[in-house]
């Protein structure tokens, strides 16, 4: 699965909060919760949408090989579906936030 | 996600009603069936049970099948001297299947069935128009 433009983008993104020295990834929340970065959910959920599409595709694979069981297939395909459309709509709005960015007069 | 969580209840109805319809199949096609030897026991009609089971992972309660069972009722009996399967007196005992029962079953499976595929259309649309929101 090609992920680069987004791992640009966070690049970009992590390099843009360093220089503004806003990265702080060890900083806790208000609950004392231990704040995860921003990249790092989205790590997590670029991660998630790959393990959905896996496991729709061996899904796929068990019913073609005669052995899977339809309805697991129709579930698992429509999970991956929901997966990779959240993934990309974030994608989309981190761009377009990177590309906000990029435009601002310094 | 509960919507998630909600689809795969539905698929879990999905796979009971299946299961029914295929129970129904079998007593549909097996409605002929009489036993190999003289006066022997035919095909007896069998009936799909379900109960309820908590999935511990998302706390929802889905549907499983809690078993096949064998319908006890008596089997009718029929003259036919000569079928290899008649008793001395020439009666067959056949199947206590009913046509009938069997094709009102499978309607309530059909309808059943479809009723999860609503929902789970109904979830699926819920959910792809909150990603929307993001676009």
């Amino acid at each position: 699965m090609a992920i680069g433009p987004v791992g640009g983008a966070l690049a970009g993104l992590s390099a843009y909060q360093r220089a503004a020295g806003v990265g702080r990834p060890r900083e806790t929340g208000p609950a004392g919760v231990p704040a995860t970065d921003f990249a790092q959910h989205l790590g997590r959920l670029v991660t998630d949408t790959s393990g959905a599409l896996k496991s729709a595709e061996a899904a796929s694979a068990r019913q073609v090989a005669g052995k899977g069981d339809l309805i697991d297939v129709v579930t698992a395909i429509g999970a991956a579906e929901t997966a990779l459309d959240t993934m990309v709509a974030v994608r989309d709005r981190v761009i377009g936030a990177y590309s906000e960015i990029m435009r601002m007069q310094i | 996600m509960d919507l998630k969580s909600s689809i795969d209840t539905s698929a879990s109805g999905l796979k009971a009603q299946s299961l029914r319809m295929r129970i129904i199949a079998e007593n549909i096609a097996n409605a002929d069936s009489v036993g190999r030897t003289p006066g022997g026991d035919p095909y007896r009609r069998k009936v799909a049970t379900f109960e309820s089971e908590i999935d511990r992972a998302s706390g929802a309660t889905r549907v499983k099948v809690a078993g096949v069972e064998n319908d006890q009722s008596a089997f009718t009996r029929m003259y036919k001297p000569g079928s290899p399967a008649a008793d001395a007196r020439g009666y067959v005992l056949t199947p206590n299947v009913n046509r009938l029962v069997e094709t009102a079953d499978m309607r309530a499976a059909q309808r059943s069935y479809e009723a999860n595929l609503n929902a789970i259309e109904a979830a699926r649309g819920l959910a792809g128009r909150t990603i929307d929101l993001l676009k």
